[in-house]
Formats: C-alpha cells, structure tokens, sequence
C-alpha cells in the first residue's frame, strides 16, 4: 500500500475527519496547525520532547517477550511496556508533546477532558512540571467511578470539574471542555487526550504517540530479525493503537487488529463504534459513532472507562474502510478474563482497557500456530482494582 | 416568506429585526405551533427553530436542558417537519431552522433540504458546518432555494469574513462574544467596531446575538447592526412559565418588553 499524506491538507483521511466546529474555534484549529507545524522544524523542540520522554517519562519502553503466556497460547507474545511509564499509561507520550506544544505557543492556561482520569491525570502532571494553570473536565459518572485518580489530580494541582451534562461521562466531559474553549480561546490550550477531535488533533496526537510504534519496530527487528505477524491494540478514541500501527502502515505484510470495548454485549450498550456503529460527526471529526437513527448520540458502555466513548479517531474509520485494519469486539466478562490471564501468567497487572487487547489473543491463537504479535499494553491495573474487586 | 423579502420591508419602514431563537419540541412537541404563532403575533421579525441534539457544543446549560427535554419527549426532524407542515398557512415571518450537522447528515442532507421547500421554510444555519467544509452542502442549498445563514464571530480572521460573506445569504449571524449560548453581559466597545467593520464588506444585513437577554442590549445592539437575536431569555422564559394559565399571552408580554415595546 502507497503511503497517502495523512491526513491531506484538509484534515482528512479519505472521507473521514474535518473541522466541524463553531466558527470560533475555526482561528484556534488554524493556530494550533501552524505551530505545531513550526514545532515540528525546529530541532530544539524535537530534542526538548525527546529528554522529557526519556528522563521524565522513561522511554525507551521495554518490548517485553511474554514467555508464559506464548506458552500458553502457542504463539509468541511481545508486549509494548507502556504501561511502566510515568503516571501509568501511554497518555503521557501525548501529553509531554502537546504541553511543550503549549508553551512553544505561549498559552496559560491547559484545559483537558478526562474519563478514566488517565488522561486527566497526565494532563495535571505535565502542567504542574511547566507551571501552567491546569482544569480538567471530568464525568460526574466518571468522577464517582474513579476517585483515587480525581484525588492524583487535585494533589498535581488541577482543578477537576465535574460535568452534570448529557450522560455525565466522556463524551460530556469532552463536550463541556470545547464549551470552554470557545469562551476562553485566545488564552486556553485545549489538551486533547486521543486521536479525535477537529483537525489537527488526530494528527497531532497520532504523531506524538508513534513513537511506540517507532521503538517497537526497532526492538523487534533487534530480538527476532523480522516484522510482526500481527499488531493488536485497544481502541477507544485510538491513540495507543495508532501509536503502534502507524509507523507499520507501509508493511502490509504486518496486520494490524483494533479491539473494541463490546461491553454488555453487541445487542446491548457497548462502545465499540467501528464495529456497531455508523458515520457521523461528533466532536468535530466525521467518523463511525454510536447513535441513533435521528443522529443523537448514544449511550454506551464499557467496564474500561478509558474505552467507554462513542467516537474513534477518523483515522480509524479510513484503515477500517480501506481494509488496512481489522477491528474487533472484546465484552466486558472477556476483558476480566484477559485482565486474569497476564496477571496470573506474566505477574503484570494490565489496565482494563488494554486487557481487551490481551483477550483477544486467546481468539488469535486459534488462527494459526507460532504468530509473531506484538500487543500494546496501553497501561497498568492499579486504577482498576477497586472495579476488579466488584466482579468478584 | 424569503429573510431578504424581510429585510427589505423592514428597511423601508426604517426598522431593525428581532429574532427569536427556540428548540423544537420545548417544553412538549405540542407546544411549539403554539409558541411560534404566540411569538408572530407579539411582532417577533422572524423564527430561529432549533433542532434539538444530544451534544450541543456552542450552547449553554438553558438550551442544554431544552433539548435535552425535547429530546425525552421524541422531538425528531419527522415530528419536526409535521409541525412544520401544520403552521405553513398562517406562518407570515420566516422561519429559519438552525441544526447541529450530524442529525441533519444522518436524516439525509437532500431529503432534508426537500423537506424544508415543501413546508416552505427559507433559511438554515448549521452551527458546526465551517465555511471550511461547507462547499457540498452550499451546492445542495442552491438547488433548493434555500438562503443559507453563517457565522462570523470576534475571532474570525478579515480573509474567513471574506470567504463566509460570499457565501451567505439572508442575513450575517455576528456573535456577540467569543463564547456559547447563555445570558450574559457584555461590552460594547469592541462589538460596534467589529459590526461597522464588516459592513464594509458585504450589504447584507449583520444580526447580532449570544448572551441577549435584556431590553437594553436589545435596544443598544439595534443601534448598530440590523437586527438582533435573543434564544436563552426567552427558552428561560418558557420553561419557567409554561404551566401557567395564559402562559401565551405572558410570553407575548415578555417580547414585547424585549422588544421595546412595554411603553408603545
Ligand atoms: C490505559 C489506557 N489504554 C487505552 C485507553 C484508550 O484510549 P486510546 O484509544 O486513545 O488509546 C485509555 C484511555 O483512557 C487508557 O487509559
């Protein structure tokens, strides 16, 4: 497959993303292209983003070779350790980049969107390091669900504001924050947690979480001499995926599997919005959502509150049109047991988004014997336990 | 009636517009015949009908709450276009709706639009459809007739004004404020500035609106721009009052005094 610019100047991959936003915003969006274009040329932020990330965040992440569990499975399992990074998950790849980002373009005051609070909680972490004025949009839902990360948040400094709105969970909180922006929009920087959003956001994103593809094709060519069969990841708005596809797109040969929260099932509310879902606009960006036939957005899903969205980033909807990607369905029960399975076989405790990912192989390991896969473990677990103690 | 028809007579009797914003479907489906034709008879210039959406980004908490509600009470475009087609004989004032893109999208953009020249209606704004990606849906417009109304806002560069001014028609929406939906105070200082500079480039008449609530800013904004736009004041004013007896003729009174018009 020939590498397309993407996305083109407009903001597009194939017919999905854009800009659809009030006008007020549309002078931010140009802003915000423009300096991250400028950023992108200029050699002291790449080197400043490249320190922070390695001696802040702790890159190079570890490409881990899961002997228990390709034992088990009868396949050999690699695992993207981007779980052992500062503050726990992959989130501060992007949040690192964009904060830097910020401040190349003078900006005060940070606003962000959280679910999980993983987000939220990279967002407070990188704006108290850069002394930057921090408020973070978070679900009242959200906020009951995952209140030790709430309390990370408020001990960095920010401000956590909870949403009553709508289902009072991501998709609200993500709302209220673009709300904010446009009231607040010549001094705010809106730090947008995944690859969604209006243009340039799933760009930028993508672009600042590659470097987990970017190291995971060094490391597995060093260990094994060849590419993957296959990479799996979780997919929620999709930037730990596109994180590791991206830097792949050009090998066809290695195939790429996208795991989406089904939650109580496909009849039932889930947000796997690839797979169960229809094209529409949400958040800015034309993509697949959940929504009903009058185009209101549905309910949803997920024990994984990082998944539980929606949307997915338009980059998604085009490697699932044009057949680059496969995406797939991972229920809640199934995600507890993948949550079982690394912890009891590898001693790792996976968040329970990327423990949809690791159920997955179970379903892999039926394909053919021996795969070579590399699977991205987005975060670790600790966040969850308390709705692991539930299930019980 | 055509919004530059409006425009045109309300130049000649040397008046400026005022527009009333409300959701479809607020308080109950049932409501909305009566509370546009309340609103006509009150001297209302012209109708914004809005088409409720679950994610309403650039409103406030009062027209959330409004659509939330009509939504809960099954206010789709179908029972939209119904109520529509039962006030075409007796509606005298334009009628524009205004849509968030995606309900719109999904309900079909040409099915739509045949639907709006069948119950008459002239114009539409969609608040998330940008100049930027505006060129299918302009095309599509034109092949209905149907004037198409955009934003302009603070931060809206001169060379966007340019682009967005050849490609509306009826009227210029100019918002207040950098900011959604909601009562709120504001200075006038720059916003005059603002209104004279576009008037520089287009003839086509500037509305103002966001945050208009009161008699005074009413007054005030219609004193440099060609008319004004007033949503939460009254969607407020409705869902306090609705329950009342002569809850029509309050909401009457309560324009006019919006309007101007308690001491006429
Ligand atoms: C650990 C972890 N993995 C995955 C996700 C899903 O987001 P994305 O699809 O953008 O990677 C989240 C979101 O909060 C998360 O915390």
């Amino acid at each position: 497959m020939k590498k397309p610019q993407l996305p083109d100047k407009r903001g597009y991959f194939g017919e999905f993303g854009g800009k659809f936003v009030p006008e007020t915003l549309i002078c931010a969006l140009e802003e915000l292209e423009c300096a991250y274009r400028e950023a992108k040329k200029d050699k002291r932020f790449k080197k400043k983003l490249k320190g922070y990330l390695s001696e802040y965040a702790g890159r190079p992440t570890p490409l881990y070779f899961a002997r228990n569990l390709s034992q088990f499975l009868g396949m050999n399992i690699y695992l993207k350790r981007e779980d052992l990074l500062h503050t726990g998950a992959h989130k501060i790849n992007n949040t690192l980049g964009q904060i830097l980002l910020a401040k190349f373009m003078g900006k005060r005051r940070i606003i962000a969107e959280t679910g999980a609070g993983q987000h939220g909680v990279a967002v407070a972490t990188v704006a108290t390091l850069f002394g930057l004025k921090c408020d973070i949009y978070m679900g009242a839902e959200d906020i009951d669900r995952q209140k030790m990360n709430v309390f990370r948040m408020q001990v960095l400094g920010a401000r956590v504001i909870p949403v009553e709105s709508g289902t009072k969970t991501l998709k609200d909180a993500c709302s209220e924050a673009i709300r904010d922006w446009v009231t607040n929009v010549r001094g705010t920087y809106y730090l947008l947690g995944s690859t969604v959003g209006p243009h340039p956001y799933p760009l930028i994103v993508r672009d600042f979480q590659s470097v987990i593809g970017r190291e995971a094709k060094r490391q597995i060519l060093k260990m094994e001499g060849k590419l993957p069969d296959y990479l799996v990841a979780c997919v929620g708005g999709g930037s730990n995926s596109l994180g590791l596809f991206y830097p792949f797109f050009k090998q066809t040969e290695v195939k790429f599997i996208g795991v989406e929260a089904g939650g109580y099932g496909l009849g039932d509310y889930n947000a796997a919005s690839l797979s169960c879902g229809g094209i529409g606009v949400l958040h800015g960006a034309k993509s697949y959502l959940l929504q009903d036939n009058g185009g209101q957005i549905k309910n949803t899903h997920s024990i994984a509150a990082g998944l539980d969205y929606p949307g997915v980033g338009p980059e998604h909807a085009f490697y699932k049109s044009s057949g680059r990607a496969q995406y797939v369905v991972v229920k809640d029960k199934q995600a507890l047991e993948g949550f079982k399975l690394l912890s009891k076989l590898e001693g790792i405790i996976p968040a329970l988004e990327p423990a949809h990912a690791i159920y997955y192989l179970k379903k892999l390991a039926k394909k053919a014997k021996g795969l070579l896969v590399v699977v991205c473990l987005s975060g670790r677990g600790d966040k969850d336990l308390n709705i692991i103690q539930k299930y019980k | 009636m055509r919004i530059e028809e409006k425009f045109k007579q309300l130049k000649k009797e040397g008046k400026k517009a005022f527009i009333a914003y409300i959701p479809f479907g607020f308080p109950k489906i049932g409501y909305t015949k009566d509370i546009i034709l309340a609103l006509q008879a009150s001297g209302v210039d012209m109708i914004e009908l809005g088409v409720p959406f679950s994610d309403p980004l650039a409103d406030g908490p009062i027209i959330q709450k409004a659509a939330s509600l009509a939504l809960k009470q099954g206010a789709d475009i179908e029972k939209l276009f119904i109520t529509l087609e039962g006030i075409k004989k007796s509606l005298k004032i334009p009628l524009v709706i205004m849509t968030y893109y995606n309900p719109l999208f999904k309900f079909g953009i040409e099915k739509f639009f045949t639907k709006m020249q069948a119950v008459e209606v002239s114009g539409i704004i969609v608040v998330d459809l940008p100049h930027d990606e505006s060129r299918n849906y302009i095309e599509k417009t034109r092949k209905f007739d149907l004037e198409t109304v955009f934003f302009i806002t603070p931060t809206t560069s001169k060379s966007r004004q340019e682009k967005i001014v050849k490609i509306s028609q009826g009227f210029i929406y100019y918002i207040s404020v950098t900011g959604i939906t909601g009562p709120k105070s504001f200075t006038f200082t720059p916003l005059t500035s603002y209104v004279k500079d576009l008037k520089k480039i287009t003839e086509l008449p500037i509305c103002v609106g966001f945050g208009v609530h009161t008699p005074l800013q009413v007054e005030k904004i219609r004193s440099f721009s060609d008319g004004v736009i007033v949503g939460s004041g009254i969607v407020e004013f409705i869902g306090k009052h609705f329950r009342q007896k002569n809850f029509l003729n309050k909401l009457k009174t309560y324009v006019n005094f919006l309007n101007g018009r308690e001491y006429a």
